[in-house]
């Protein structure tokens, strides 16, 4: 890396591109997460269940972000690990309304985390207990204790709840992984 | 060296091909660079033609390959380069056969298939159709109706045509796109006319009304597409092809104004489906011929081409029409295009009388090296045409073939030849030698092993019968000394039937097999051996039953019987005779394979090869209790119909003949919907001397279904005489009124009813298994030793010719004719038919039967068999 770009870099002039993963149970929001953080004209107005998985680019700060969103249905599971090894970090969004299933997204989560491709690396976690206007939902102190994410030690993660549908939380949560991929960058170069 | 040598090429190739030398491992390796985070779409592209061009060079990928490379690709989907997306589109439709969880891209295919940029979306759908399977196909369901209709032709017609591909997947679902289908074909685009006429076609065309409506539907409209009016005629053609009515068929009408068309590729398939309708009289052919006759004469080489091919094919079953374009055929020979010369010379000869074969053959031969193999092979088919036309000219002909032969060319081309000459010579008694001396020739230099090996087999079979067996051996023996085993062990097997055949011989032939006994090859010594210790004890049945005839069972039976031998433990010999018998491909059967292909281009599956229909039942039968004890079954008759097909209950009949007892399979078909029958059995009243060992009833038969009820009899036992007789038969059951629509009984309540079916018979065809025998006379010449012979006289006065007698014998008899004599020469009133075939229980007979032709037809009927009664039987039954 030459000289001048890594001087960029340091001021942040030059746009970094970094990957991230969204992943989840289905129903949780994913897509619409991410379509929240597209800018206005390219967002879409109604969301169908993905299929397997769709790329999507949007920008935060100075950084540029390409989301693979990631399908949540139970057969496709299995294929989120074959995207953990080039990505910056990782969005875990969680349907904060659906108590049953808490278990399942414990279990999900804990198969992400042992993943070799995941498990060494000081990958920044962000959470979304999304879902926050509806009735049932339980909070984000909650959802925390009940996946024990106070046992995540080596990466840094952040838990903010959040509604997809109005945008609510979401900029809270995304400016903390902008910041944490920055300062995992910086701190290589 | 062999890099120096590569090197060089490479020179002379000059800039060549880049890809050149790329490997596998390489590639998969420099594929990684697809997971970087920021792609760089140049490098990406250019690996990825690189994956593509391996695999369309036949590199395979293995599963766990294929699914790391594919996972990789579907990263590329970040990139906005135009070319590269597309490239990717290409790679998951290579990869979606082999790679794991192609799923997974769905949405990303949904997204762009969808989206706004045109230029991705008839990939996009192309390549999503290729991932689907039939559970995920509900999903993009919806996009794929939108896209059928779509504005943009070339979505559409990616849509309509992956459609197409699909209904092989999950006919059900596409069924549904009917409406878009219709909708589309109203398009202005000419392709998406086709495409979607294509569709609805496929759609529909298992059900013939829906067919004929869309016909009427689009003869009425003028389709803008020519593609689409070339897909139409096909259509009808393919209609009127099934339909039994004549060609007032008001749509020929619709063929025929097609004739008179702007464009030149539907007229032209006009004409060809006219040309090619089987019942097209000789009034509706003229104006089609006409048309081809004219594009004869056309500037453009692939109508001349076009028109040639088309009349070359009907050459035979419409010579006069044909003959009418004899002229401007004849210009065609000069065509500087050698296709089309070849076709036009091949045409005349089929068409052409006898004198003007020596000119047109030389013509050919000025020019058949430069023609590809697939022409020389119609070349030959013509060939083979006109030699069993003129037999005359087998000289003029025979010598050509031989040319031919010494001529460079594949295996298709040299068989197709070999064939040629087989038939002349067993068509034409006296172009055998000459015709054996050719093929003797062509081994000596022969390097496909296959062909060898039919023609040593053939050798042996006609050399014996030549006036100078011994010329033969010499090329026999020299097929052992150099070729490779398989040749080797068919020309052993080759000298023991010249062994066997001419005794001056013998002493000589023996001295060739013991040297054979020292060779390499394990199943050469085994026949060497087996043939010289025959051959060694001079005894004429052995040579007949071991060496000259060879094993009649056929070999799935036999495959299966073994099977079952060596699972169960017995100390009993192993008998042959409990094996079914190979049956002798009948007429229709053989008619078939000389059938030309279809109108249609769409080919079904390759059939699997042909079990015999006795196996086929086999494996039914065995499932029911009380007829596997009964031993393996050894014929089973044609369907019988016991009543006319429009009636309340439909029956048929299938008599399987089994050692001592016969078993009836009855199929009832209920037509009735608002009954439902339950116990349906058959009740005989079996002639004297047959016992009725049990009946098994059908338990239910609801309606529009088939089931199968059986009845299990015993032959008398030592009265062959009465083993033929007539049953009456009844069918008994319960009737259950029931709802129509559903099915189900009104009440638990039924009634018993009974049908009368027609009286079936046991013949004596029933009883007798056909089997070929290679050398009948001297079977013939056996039998009079160690069987019983009968003999009688008959005047056949309701057969006027000889051919009908013999039909009428073959069939009555159910025997096998030998040594082609089941063809009456033309104009002879005299004929012998040769017979032979076995009784169940495996008992031999052979018949003649000495035909002669006068106020009726007189009949002398000679009948060698081991057991005396059978052949009283059979003299007996006929008359």
């Amino acid at each position: 890396m030459g000289l001048f770009q890594k001087f960029a870099n340091f001021l942040g002039v030059r746009k970094r591109e970094v990957n991230v993963l969204v992943v989840g149970l289905n129903n949780s929001g994913k897509t619409t997460v991410v379509n929240r953080f597209k800018s206005e004209e390219e967002r879409v107005t109604d969301i169908v269940p993905t299929v397997g998985f769709s790329v999507e680019k949007f920008q935060n700060k100075n950084l540029s972000f390409t989301a693979f969103d990631m399908s949540g249905h139970g057969r496709y599971r299995d294929l989120w690990e074959h995207y953990y090894k080039d990505c910056h970090g990782i969005v875990f969004v969680i349907d904060s309304s659906d108590r049953l299933r808490l278990v399942v997204v414990k279990e999900e989560l804990d198969l992400l985390l042992q993943h070799p491709d995941v498990c060494n690396r000081k990958l920044p976690i962000l959470f979304f207990a999304n879902k926050m206007d509806s009735k049932e939902a339980l909070s984000s102190v909650k959802i925390a204790a009940g996946l024990g994410l106070d046992k995540i030690i080596d990466k840094p993660w952040h838990i903010s709840s959040s509604n997809a549908l109005t945008g609510e939380g979401l900029q809270e949560g995304v400016e903390w992984l902008t910041q944490q991929i920055r300062d995992m960058i910086l701190s290589k170069t | 060296m062999s890099s120096f040598k590569r090197d060089k090429k490479e020179e002379e190739d000059g800039v060549g091909n880049i890809f050149q030398n790329i490997e596998k491992t390489t590639v998969l390796q420099e594929a990684r660079v697809f997971n970087e985070t920021s792609v760089n779409p140049r490098k990406c592209t250019l690996i990825l033609t690189k994956l593509l061009y391996l695999l369309n060079q036949g590199e395979a990928l293995n599963v766990k390959e294929a699914t790391d490379v594919f996972f990789a690709m579907t990263k590329l989907f970040q990139s906005k380069d135009v070319v590269l997306r597309r490239m990717v589109y290409l790679g998951i439709k290579e990869l979606s056969s082999t790679a794991d969880d192609v799923i997974i891209v769905t949405s990303s295919l949904t997204k762009d298939m969808t989206g706004k940029e045109d230029i991705y979306r008839a990939a996009a759908i192309r390549a999503l159709c290729s991932i689907t399977d039939a559970t995920m196909l509900q999903a993009i369901e919806r996009y794929m109706k939108q896209a059928i209709v779509d504005r943009n032709s070339a979505v559409s017609s990616a849509a309509l045509v992956s459609s197409l591909h699909m209904t092989k997947m999950a006919p059900e679902v596409v069924k549904r796109w009917v409406n878009e289908a219709q909708e589309a074909i109203n398009s202005d685009n000419v392709m998406v006319q086709y495409h979607a006429l294509g569709l609805l076609y496929h759609i529909r065309k298992s059900d013939r009304l829906a067919v004929t409506k869309l016909i009427a539907k689009l003869t009425r409209t003028t389709l803008k597409s020519p593609y689409a009016v070339c897909m139409l005629i096909r259509i009808i053609a393919k209609l009127l092809e099934e339909e039994d009515s004549g060609n007032d068929f008001p749509y020929f009408d619709f063929i025929e104004s097609c004739l008179r068309h702007k464009s030149e590729m539907v007229v032209y398939e006009a004409a060809h489906a006219i040309v090619n309708l089987k019942r097209t009289t000789s009034k509706e052919l003229a104006p089609a011929v006409s048309v081809l006759q004219l594009f004869c004469g056309s500037p453009k080489a692939t109508l001349r081409f076009a028109a040639v091919r088309t009349l070359n094919q009907v050459a035979i079953s419409h010579p006069a029409a044909v003959t009418a374009c004899n002229l401007d055929l004849e210009n065609l020979i000069t065509d500087s295009n050698r296709s089309i010369a070849t076709l036009a010379i091949t045409t005349l000869l089929k068409t052409g009388a006898e004198s003007s074969v020596d000119r047109l053959m030389k013509q050919i031969a000025s020019f058949v090296s430069e023609i590809s193999d697939e022409f020389k092979v119609v070349v030959v088919q013509a060939i083979r045409a006109l030699a069993l036309k003129f037999p005359r000219k087998h000289n003029t002909l025979m010598n050509f073939l031989s040319a031919m032969l010494r001529d460079e060319g594949g295996l298709e081309y040299k068989a197709s030849i070999a064939d040629t000459i087989i038939t002349i010579i067993e068509d034409n008694p006296e172009a055998k030698e000459s015709g054996l001396a050719h093929l003797c020739e062509f081994i000596e230099d022969c390097e496909h092993v296959s062909l060898a090996v039919r023609i040593l087999h053939l050798l042996g079979r006609e050399g014996p019968k030549t006036k100078q067996p011994s010329r033969y051996i010499r090329f026999i023996y020299n097929r052992v000394i150099l070729e490779c085993p398989s040749i080797r062990a068919a020309a052993v097997s080759a000298m023991a039937q010249f062994g066997a055949s001419c005794p001056d011989l013998l002493e000589n032939i023996q001295v060739l097999l013991a040297r054979c006994q020292m060779d390499s090859d394990d199943e050469v010594r085994d026949r060497a051996t087996y043939y010289s210790s025959i051959l060694s004890k001079n005894d004429k049945n052995l040579y007949n039953n071991f060496i000259l005839d060879t094993l009649q069972v056929s070999i799935p039976g036999l495959e299966r019987s073994l099977k079952e031998y060596t699972q169960n433990s017995t100390n009993q010999p192993f008998d042959i005779k409990s094996v079914p018998l190979q049956v002798g491909p009948s007429p229709d059967e053989r008619e078939k394979k000389h059938k030309s292909e279809g109108m249609l281009t769409s080919q079904g599956p390759l059939r699997p090869p042909p079990v015999s229909r006795e196996e086929n039942f086999a494996e039914k039968l065995s499932a029911i209790p009380g007829i596997q004890q009964l031993g393996p079954i050894f014929k089973s008759s044609d369907v019988v119909e016991l009543t006319e097909s429009e009636t309340e209950y439909f029956v048929r009949c299938i008599k399987h003949c089994f050692a001592h007892h016969v078993v009836l399979q009855f199929d009832c078909l209920n037509t009735l919907p608002d009954q439902l029958l339950e116990d349906v059995r058959v009740e005989l009243e079996p002639s004297e001397g047959f016992e009725l060992l049990s009946v098994i009833p059908c338990k239910q038969l609801h309606y529009n279904e088939t089931n199968h009820t059986y009845a299990i009899l015993k032959f008398p036992d030592d009265d062959l005489p009465s083993c033929v007789g007539t049953f009456g038969a009844v069918l008994k059951f319960i009737v259950k009124d029931c709802d129509p629509t559903t099915g189900i009984p009104d009440s638990e309540e039924g009634y018993n009813d009974e049908y009368i079916l027609e009286d079936l018979e046991i013949t004596l065809g029933d009883q007798i298994q056909r089997v070929s025998k290679v050398n009948w006379g001297a079977a013939w010449e056996t039998a009079a030793e160690s069987s019983v012979e009968k003999e009688d006289t008959y005047s056949l006065s309701s057969m006027n010719t000889l051919d009908e007698a013999v039909k009428n014998i073959v069939q009555f008899l159910g025997l096998q004719p030998a040594e082609r004599t089941d063809k009456v020469p033309e104009g002879k009133s005299t004929h012998t038919l040769l017979l032979s075939g076995v009784f169940r229980g495996g008992i031999d007979i052979l018949v003649r039967a000495k035909l002669a032709l006068a106020d009726g037809v007189t009949m002398q009927l000679t009948v060698r068999s081991p057991d005396d009664s059978i052949a009283e039987l059979i003299t007996s039954s006929v008359g």
